[in-house]
């Protein structure tokens, strides 16, 4: 029998950005502004949301109808996130791979802003935002692992990749990866082409 | 796959369950349109779901105003309110009393269905923004199951239930009124008796009169705490006050009763419900709070038809019910009391100890407030401070109409841990109910209604402030600051020291944001006073009134005096003149910035209006008689001061008569300056017309000058000519908009003209 988390559409995904990369959050808010202007980016694009006051919140938020893009600071943690809200088509695989793409051409656009919103490139954390179909638990996490092997193979190109998750069952599933060597976004959105 | 329903069924109370289905399929009718959409509006608010910017599918993206094409097409969720369009589900925190599970919930429905971001608000309620609205009835199962209900949180109804966060530990109270806010709040939830207002309601309660904590002067009902020795034996009950009211015209509650007994407080709460039912205003929305009714009729009028009703009431057990259970009632503590170890402790520490904690009655035991930089926390520090209450206070969390969160029951030696924990968590600020902890609406962050950025302004102000708080005279850190996006003030700018309220103004033929300064307003005494406006000055200057005036205060006071007594004392006159150099708009040449709001670098605009240049001049033109005008109302306050309601009564008049010529004007430049002929050519012009319509206040403003022409009366009290001041200036107000409205279409210089055709411009 299939696990729930197959039916899964609420997927968020993020890139910490490299080591030594801090941009002021405020800066952004103007870049996210144009893009909307340019729809630069895939989804109907609403609005800016600023959270830059918020310690360790959501920072700069680019509102979309179908999912949300931020330069995200969530537990002090500065990364490129998109959060997709509405449905996506294909199998999870497949959506989680559009979730990555989405993410990922946001930071290939922002490290077009400069250094310091490079990232990482051999990290992403990944969380379902669906407490229903994926609560935080081993049988979630058996269920998905495979899924997300396949496709952490493809973005970083085979190579090894460490999975950690936090096992506070309030908390969304979630999982960190590492892997051993990583690419740009660019590159990376290639690989999931 | 099985559903949050299915999941929740046995964890709702059945009554909540079904009203929830019930409105699930409300939503399933409106799809097949066989709802209306006024009749859906108003079914949808009162279940706590709200519009938010750009629902009606447009948005300014900075270059001109853009469609935004959401996939549900003409399917609306209210006029012009589209149905995908993001909204605002506010939920109703009794009290502003939250445990440890629901703190749990709120934090994973925010991470969910909204942004990541818990808004506390300035009434005690929790608001998630960006919502779906089919993720409504999901997000209201999941708050049912813990307690929750979003019903009436908004809509014609009886609003959240608000009262001091201190209560049941404040050193000050004569008792604990949360068990009766509590009540107030179940009995009157879903009443019958409250289904049929024709504007909202807000009751509040204070254990105290001199504080701030529960605001009574501003609510419909308010009810302090107070105790009377009947038969020689003490009593509890109520001085009851009704017919307050912030909003575009503020009004004070008026005293109804001195002592109403704790057994007739629901009884006269629901008589009270009922009277506004039957004679409030029902279709001019812009008078239809609890306080036009009682100004209408005067308080003892109102008080003598609440007392008929309350006779013919059907007798209700629940009106005593509950308070068989006071006796037992109370919070227990998670720990046994124990001092603060003596001993040096970080600076740090001590800082946050001296603005954030409050020593509590109970010996040995602190209320310890979260500062929540403008209200908002995030998913992962709700759940975490979820379990920082259960693992120091238990179930004793309260949000507060300062937008944070306080810790009861905190014994005072684990005051350094908890610090220590919020600081990791981000939350161990201090400045607590000091001058950096701004509190703002959402403005035009998500509020359709907002005109300036009242959460952009307030973010730059507190990290103004905030890197330099503990250098200040204490003071003037003990002056409060308060923003509203608009003149709506919900961010209750009218009763702090130093107020603002986002406004427009059109400079060279583009739109400026500025923000009013509205000053000697009373925080404390239960907002015992509202502060008028000075002046308007440019959105970016305002941190610089901030210095100005605090500066002027420091300088100038007298010993022990206090911002509002000092400010009175010295006169609005001479602080305006302080700000006069801080009026002024720099070129678009010389400095942009001044053209774009804060956190936002769109050129600002007010709805989709862009710059026409063609009618610049005489934008110009009308901007300088609106500034004339303006200062025509300053003069009228000056008036008010001196006690004066004569020359208030003619200044008021005066100053809305010429802001309508002054708008004549841009079309009909020869109109004469006779009162009859400006009105007559103002409603011909421009309210037959609807130019002058605000796009949610309708005809309303116009409305103050039809009926200041109609009856010439007097002002008969202080609040009268307040009222009239208010209502002078928000014309003026609309004046100013409509005039950036009309010199932002093409070709409106032409309409310049002597002759007295009537030219209706597409709106």
């Amino acid at each position: 029998m299939s696990h729930p988390i197959e039916d899964l559409q609420r997927i968020s995904v993020k890139f910490p950005l490299a080591m030594g990369c801090e941009p002021e959050l405020d800066g952004v808010i103007p870049v996210f502004h144009r893009w909307i202007q340019d729809r630069a980016v895939d989804g109907m694009l609403i609005d800016v949301a600023d959270y830059a006051h918020v310690p360790q919140g959501p920072g700069v938020m680019l509102i979309a109808h179908e999912g949300n893009y931020a330069l995200d600071l969530d537990r002090g943690r500065l990364g490129v996130l998109y959060a997709r809200k509405q449905p996506l088509a294909g199998d999870l695989e497949q959506r989680l791979a559009a979730v990555c793409c989405a993410a990922l051409r946001a930071a290939e656009l922002l490290a077009g802003e400069g250094e310091q919103f490079r990232i990482a490139g051999d990290q992403l954390e990944i969380a379902a935002n669906d407490r229903l179909l994926a609560p935080n638990d081993a049988d979630t996490d058996s269920a998905f692992r495979p899924v997300l092997d396949r496709l952490l193979d493809r973005l970083f190109d085979g190579a090894a990749h460490e999975l950690c998750r936090d096992e506070d069952p309030r908390e969304r599933f979630n999982l960190h990866v590492r892997a051993s060597s990583g690419a740009d976004a660019a590159t990376l959105r290639q690989r999931l082409a | 796959m099985t559903t949050w329903k299915e999941k929740l069924a046995d964890q709702m109370p059945e009554e909540w369950a079904r009203e929830i289905d019930i409105f699930e399929k409300q939503m399933e009718l409106r799809r097949q349109g066989k709802v209306e959409e006024k009749l859906f509006a108003e079914t949808r608010l009162r279940r706590g779901a709200y519009g938010q910017r750009y629902d009606n599918g447009k948005r300014n993206d900075g270059t001109g105003a853009k469609p935004l094409d959401y996939p549900s097409g003409d399917l609306t969720k209210g006029p012009e309110t589209v149905w995908d369009a993001p909204g605002m589900q506010r939920i109703k925190i009794p009290f502003g009393g939250l445990n440890p599970e629901q703190m749990d919930v709120l934090a994973d429905l925010a991470e969910e269905y909204s942004d990541a971001i818990c808004h506390v608000t300035t009434r005690q309620d929790i608001q998630l923004h960006y919502v779906h609205f089919d993720d409504t009835p999901t997000i209201m199962r999941r708050l049912a199951a813990v307690g929750i209900t979003t019903r009436e949180a908004c809509g014609n109804s009886i609003r959240n239930v608000t009262a001091c966060p201190l209560a049941g530990v404040c050193r000050d109270e004569s008792f604990d009124v949360t068990p009766y806010a509590q009540a107030t709040m179940r009995f009157m939830l879903g009443h019958p008796d409250v289904q049929d207002f024709g504007r909202k309601f807000k009751i509040a309660f204070s254990g105290c009169r001199q504080h701030a904590c529960g605001l009574v002067s501003l609510h419909d009902v308010g009810a302090i705490a107070v105790t009377k020795e009947i038969d020689g034996e003490p009593q509890r009950g109520f001085e009851l006050y009704v017919g307050g009211g912030l909003g575009a015209v503020p009004q004070q509650a008026v005293l109804f009763d001195e002592f109403v007994a704790e057994g007739e407080l629901l009884p006269i709460t629901q008589a009270i419900s009922r009277v506004f039912a039957r004679l409030g205003e029902k279709r001019n929305r812009a008078r239809a709070r609890l306080k036009f009714l009682v100004k209408k009729l005067g308080v003892e009028e109102f008080k003598r038809l609440v007392l008929e009703e309350r006779k013919t009431l059907p007798h209700d057990d629940a009106w005593t019910a509950y308070l068989e259970e006071l006796p037992s009632y109370g919070e227990k503590a998670l720990k046994q009391a124990e001092p603060l170890a003596a001993g040096e402790q970080a600076q740090r520490f001590e800082r946050w100890r001296h603005t954030n904690v409050y020593r509590q009655r109970q010996e040995g035991y602190c209320v310890a407030a979260v500062t929540l930089p403008l209200g908002d926390l995030t998913s992962h520090q709700m759940r975490a401070l979820a379990d920082i209450a259960r693992r120091y206070v238990g179930e004793s969390v309260r949000t507060t109409v300062e937008q944070n969160i306080v810790l009861r029951w905190v014994r005072e030696s684990d005051l350094p841990a908890l610090h220590a924990e919020l600081e990791e968590l981000g939350l161990g600020e201090p400045g607590a109910e000091s001058i950096v902890d701004v509190v703002a609406c959402p403005g035009t962050d998500t509020c359709k209604l907002g005109i300036a950025s009242s959460r952009g302004l307030a973010a730059e102000l507190r990290e103004r402030l905030a890197s330099k708080q503990f250098e200040l005279d204490q003071a003037v850190r003990d002056m409060r600051i308060k923003i509203s996006g608009c003149f709506n003030s919900c961010g209750q700018h009218h009763i702090s020291d130093i107020g603002f309220y986002g406004v427009s103004r059109n400079v060279g033929g583009y739109a400026v944001p500025h923000f009013q300064v509205v000053l000697g307003g009373k925080w404390v005494d239960n907002a015992g006073s509202y502060g008028l406006p000075i002046g308007a000055v440019p959105s970016k200057r305002i941190p610089d009134v901030v210095t100005v005036i605090t500066d002027a205060y420091l300088r100038e006071r007298e010993s022990g005096e206090s911002f509002q007594a000092y400010a009175e004392r010295v006169g609005k006159k001479a602080l305006k003149e302080k700000l006069s150099d801080l009026t002024k708009v720099p070129s678009r040449e010389e400095d942009v910035s001044f053209y774009s709001d804060w956190g936002d670098p769109r050129e600002f605009t007010i709805g989709d209006m862009g710059a026409g240049e063609c009618a610049g001049e005489v934008v110009s033109l009308v901007e300088f008689d609106l500034s004339l005008v303006e200062e025509l109302v300053f003069e009228a306050q000056l008036a008010l001061d001196a006690g004066d309601l004569e020359a208030v009564t003619e200044k008021t008049y005066r100053a809305m008569l010429q802001g309508a010529k002054a708008l004549v004007k841009m079309q009909f430049h020869d109109v004469a300056d006779e009162p009859d002929q400006i009105v007559a050519e103002f409603k011909q012009r421009y309210f037959d017309t609807e130019i002058f319509f605000d796009r949610f206040a309708g005809g309303k403003f116009a409305n103050y000058l039809f009926r200041r022409h109609e009856s010439h009366e007097q002002a008969a009290s202080r609040a009268d000519a307040r009222e009239l001041i208010e209502e002078a200036g928000l014309f003026v107000e609309a004046c100013h908009t409509c005039a950036a409205k009309v010199g932002s279409q093409p070709g409106a210089a032409e309409k310049t003209s002597s002759d007295s055709t009537v030219v209706t411009l597409e709106i």
